[in-house]
């Protein structure tokens, strides 16, 4: 029984030790737990913004002229734009609070279509509070980048605009420089057109033809009031001059009016090649 | 004029006797007190293993304290060893003590409500000192305590301790087996992760099946609290955990030891009489008396038990996956282990049959098993059948627990399959374990792995190229993986898994691919 | 079994002294590091249990830029979060005719706890008259902590300050005053550029119990 008594003891004073080993690294086992913790919620972040905010924010968040501004901007992370809105907190804040609330009034000088929806549980949103967490501790790393560029504005068109003369001949367009115009921050077309139905969808929808198809036959409508002849001055006009006929269901003004003056001729082209392409 | 005089009967003594041998009886008496009967004399007698005096005041803390009222007070030298008891009735006893007071503490930092009870568990592993360890004992604990009280009931089986008179022991022995798997499962809810809610739902969907339907359905909403698993859900499973189930288990604990104590410990099968039990009448020289003997040596074993505990601790750490989500399920989600039997008996057939008739009548049949299996000898030779099926059945339990694992007869697509390799959702896997830095920003195939531009990658690819070498189905060839990495913000890098086939019949392509972002910082497999 | 001198059974009760064998001092020894043990979970469960503060909430430690502090002589700046106010005692606040001589100033910045040192109420700042005054009991405080009316018996408490530079260096902190142990106000130079006030630590306001002020 003595060897009770003796490993007892042992056993005791290795617990005592081990404890004093936990001890002394507990400070630092904390901290590091906190720092990975912050890294993975980026990283949930990033495959949140991808899912749900890329389609109207842009790849990289850079904005989509037209539909949402950047985020990956560096007037969000040098209190310009808080200054802007009148927007008393953090940026954190901020942050946190239009992603639950939504927009529902847009900044002054600003007209985007389409509001900002809200996002929080709270308020009717899909996003739970540590996923809305997850996505600003991502918007907020991208302060460094977005510090680091000089002012990136939406680039002119390099060649001559194509203007509004609806009757100019095209050049030969590429439909895949055509799709990558429309998916891309420069033409964002997609936004309205593809990914959500705030203009007439280009895609063939059930019985509905695709638009290039759609547009011959339009022109031909007793309630058209625009001046295209052909289908292709019909595709020009509703990018050049988009208030000159809205097509029925549909609101004037949302389509932004000044792509005569962004695109080139080649441009237009490829877009219209593209919507030839689909199905 | 005094109005009423201040009486110390200590100072009387003092005066009497003198200070050095007033203090002595005042301590002597004290000590009597504490220990229900043992003078400083009778404990240093005990302490030095003298033989005790007639009467054995040794006794007098059981016969008049409250403690140790019902341990008894000498054991049979027969069973005061390992064998045949294993000691695993007092281990599950001692890892149930374990778990109220590493529970407790749990308490103090735990709200159990879906909005905090996920933060919490981040709090307790950031930002509390010793809160992982605490938790990683209470979960190491949980698991042990239930092994072993299986362990406990196939001991008790097997040596036919549970016949005349322990018929009822043994009985209420398996409603404690019931009250420590709830116990277990209930506690898997509460962290309120990935793990807790699908691994509950699935199981406490098995209740609906109760036929008729009515009473299903109810029995359903009384446990989840609401159509699907929630706030109330949580909170109702949180009291069963921390209040019902415990106080059921002190209960059917202090009954099932009452007559464990009662008819003694049985002896080993072969030292008895055929029919005879002889576990209460024990010989003078075969006693084993608790004080000293047994009593130090169940104090060797709690502190020998808790050093291993703690040490243990520190290598096998509680994982904590991400935060629940109810409405994405994922991939190789599984029931704790001592439910595979169940979910692989599910596997098998019809919900209702498989899941509820059939464990019913095996937790029935249990139950009853000692007023059934009324056979007078508890020999080894005389059991063969029956102990014949109890390994049978453990053998069983084990097929159906492989059964119930999520890599039997469930598999998803096998390009799936093949990305899960490296990329798992219920833990990190190879690619989150990797080294950051070796991710060097290109888009590299799987099958050129060794002209890959750092050894991480190299190995990475390389294990995805095995997996693919994996993927045969019939109509597609041609199978190529390719991961493309890109940097994407500040210290994040995008990776893309792709797995690209040709369909033989259409000759188009086909892919399937999953996307992961990696920061630097995330350092998964600290045992989180 | 045992190796102790073989005594013969004592009878309970004799209080006859036995040399100590050496399996009694094993035991001994045993119990005493079951007490280190007790001792040691002892510690590490108040370390486990103890209340932690993050920065930014109250027991914590809260940041706050220069550029937010009142200018000096103005009125006191409140942060509800930190539960005090921030008082730049200037020249003017330095010479105030009501100050009681007991406790002399220096200009600078105090961090004064919300809670008014009677009973426990959120005490007011009142413009017009240019001091704190607590609704509950009536008493006021001047704009420097110190008690001038009023049933409190000891002048407000206070958060120590340490003040920044841009590298972060330590320039000005709080030390105790000498005659009344009441915290120094921190001056302000050119190069600060944060103020930390550590709400988990609490310095008592000096004893205050003459009518109008003073020991």
């Amino acid at each position: 029984m003595r060897w009770h008594i003796a490993l007892g003891t042992l056993s005791l004073l290795i617990l005592v030790a081990v404890f004093g080993y936990i001890a002394v690294g507990e400070q630092a086992r904390m901290q590091s737990f906190t720092e990975a913790y912050d890294a993975r919620q980026i990283e949930t972040g990033a495959s949140l913004f991808e899912t749900h905010c890329r389609t109207c924010h842009g790849p990289q968040g850079k904005g989509i002229v037209g539909v949402a501004p950047a985020i990956n901007a560096a007037d969000l992370f040098n209190g310009e734009r808080l200054a802007a809105v009148g927007f008393s907190g953090t940026l954190t804040d901020y942050l946190e609070g239009v992603i639950s609330a939504g927009r529902p009034v847009p900044s002054a000088g600003t007209n985007y279509p389409q509001r900002m929806p809200t996002w929080a549980q709270a308020y009717g949103g899909p996003l739970r509070k540590d996923q809305i967490e997850s996505l600003v501790v991502f918007i907020e790393n991208w302060e460094d980048r977005a510090l680091a560029e000089v002012g990136a504005a939406p680039s002119a068109p390099s060649g001559t605009p194509i203007g509004t003369d609806i009757t100019v001949s095209l050049p030969e367009g590429n439909a895949d420089q055509g799709a990558a115009l429309a998916q891309g921050a420069q033409g964002g077309c997609s936004a309205c057109h593809e990914l959500a139905a705030v203009g007439p969808p280009w895609a063939a929808a059930g019985d509905t033809p695709g638009v290039f198809v759609r547009a011959s036959d339009r022109i031909n409508e007793s309630d058209y009031t625009g001046n295209a002849n052909t289908a292709q001055q019909y595709l020009i006009e509703s990018i050049v001059q988009p208030n000159a006929f809205v097509v029925s269901g549909y609101e004037a003004g949302i389509m932004p009016q000044d792509y005569a003056q962004r695109l080139t001729a080649q441009q237009v082209a490829d877009l219209i090649a593209y919507m030839e392409s689909l199905p | 004029m005094a109005i009423f005089r201040l009486h110390l009967p200590i100072l009387d003594e003092i005066k009497e006797k003198g200070l050095r041998p007033a203090l002595r009886d005042k301590t002597d008496d004290i000590v009597t007190r504490v220990t229900a009967g043992l003078s400083i004399q009778d404990v240093r007698s005990m302490l030095r293993d003298d033989p005790p005096g007639r009467p054995n005041p040794r006794l007098k803390p059981h016969s008049e304290g409250f403690w140790l009222h019902m341990k008894p007070t000498y054991y049979h030298n027969l069973v005061d060893g390992i064998y045949p008891t294993f000691r695993l009735g007092w281990l599950s006893t001692f890892f149930f003590v374990v778990e109220i007071v590493t529970g407790v503490l749990l308490m103090v930092y735990y709200t159990p409500s879906p909005e905090f009870a996920f933060t919490n568990m981040l709090d307790i592993l950031s930002n509390v000192p010793f809160g992982r360890l605490i938790r990683d004992i209470h979960r190491l604990g949980a698991e042990l305590m239930v092994a072993i009280v299986m362990l406990h009931a196939l001991r008790t089986f097997l040596t036919g301790s549970y016949k005349k008179p322990r018929q009822f022991t043994w009985a209420t022995g398996i409603i404690l087996l019931l009250v420590t798997w709830l116990l277990s499962f209930s506690g898997y809810l509460l962290p309120w992760d990935q793990l807790s809610l699908w691994a509950v739902t699935i199981g406490v969907s098995m209740v609906e099946a109760i036929p008729p339907e009515v009473v299903g359905r109810t029995v359903n909403l009384l446990f989840r609290g609401a159509p699907e698993f929630g706030a109330n859900g949580l909170l109702r499973w949180y009291l069963l955990h921390v209040v019902a189930l415990p106080l059921a288990g002190i209960v059917f604990v202090g009954v099932h030891y009452y007559k464990v104590v009662l008819h003694g410990h049985s002896l080993p099968p072969d030292a008895e009489e055929v029919g005879e039990d002889t576990a209460r009448r024990v010989p003078t020289d075969s006693r084993t008396y608790f004080f000293p003997h047994i009593a130090t040596r169940e104090l060797f074993y709690v502190v020998a038990l808790t050093a291993l505990i703690v040490i243990g601790a520190l290598f096998v750490h509680a994982p904590l996956e991400p935060h629940a989500d109810p409405l994405v399920t994922p991939l190789h989600s599984t029931a704790p282990w001592y439910f595979l039997w169940l979910q692989g008996m599910l596997k098998l057939g019809d919900k209702v049959i498989f899941g509820l008739i059939v464990p019913g009548v095996l937790i029935g049949g249990l139950l009853v098993l000692p007023y059934v299996e009324v056979g007078p000898s508890r020999r080894y030779g005389s059991r063969r059948i029956g102990l014949t099926a109890g390994l049978g059945l453990v053998f069983t339990f084990g097929v159906l627990s492989y059964m119930g694992s999520p890599w039997f007869a469930v598999q998803t697509s096998p390009e799936q399959e093949a990305v899960a390799e490296l990329l798992p959702q219920t833990h990190p896997g190879p690619l989150r374990l990797a080294d950051w830095e070796g991710f060097t920003v290109g888009t590299y195939e799987a099958s050129a792995y060794d002209q890959a531009p750092t050894e991480t990658l190299r190995s990475v690819l390389d294990e995805f190229e095995g997996s693919i070498e994996g993927i045969k189905i019939d109509g597609r060839s041609d199978y190529q993986g390719v991961i493309v990495i890109e940097d994407w913000q500040t210290n994040l890098k995008k990776l893309t898994l792709r797995i690209l086939w040709t369909d033989d019949v259409t000759g188009k392509p086909g892919e399937y691919s999953q996307t992961v972002y990696l920061h630097k910082d995330s350092n998964y497999g600290q045992g989180e | 079994m045992t190796e102790a001198v073989a005594q013969a059974p004592m009878e309970s009760g004799a209080t006859e002294r036995l040399p100590l064998s050496r399996r009694e001092f094993l035991n001994y020894l045993w119990a005493m590091s079951m007490a280190v043990f007790m001792a040691g979970s002892g510690g590490a469960a108040v370390w486990f249990l103890y209340p932690r503060f993050r920065a930014g909430e109250f027991g914590g430690v809260f940041t706050i830029p220069v550029g937010e502090l009142p200018p000096p002589d103005s009125a006191p700046k409140e942060f509800p979060e930190g539960r005090f106010w921030l008082s730049n005692i200037g020249q003017q606040t330095e010479s105030d005719p009501r100050q009681p001589g007991d406790y002399p100033l220096q200009t600078g910045v105090r961090a004064i706890y919300k809670v008014c040192t009677h009973l426990g109420c959120l005490y007011k700042w009142v413009e017009t008259n240019d001091r704190f005054e607590c609704p509950c009991h009536g008493s006021k405080f001047l704009k420097t902590g110190t008690r001038v009316d009023g049933p409190a018996r000891r002048n407000l408490d206070n958060f120590p300050i340490e003040v920044l530079d841009g590298q972060g260096n330590v320039i000005a902190r709080t030390e105790p005053m000498m005659d009344n142990h009441e915290g120094s106000p921190v001056t302000i130079t050119a190069d600060a550029v944060t103020l930390r006030v550590d709400t988990g630590r609490r310095i008592n306001g000096a004893p205050n119990s003459a009518p109008g002020g003073g020991m």
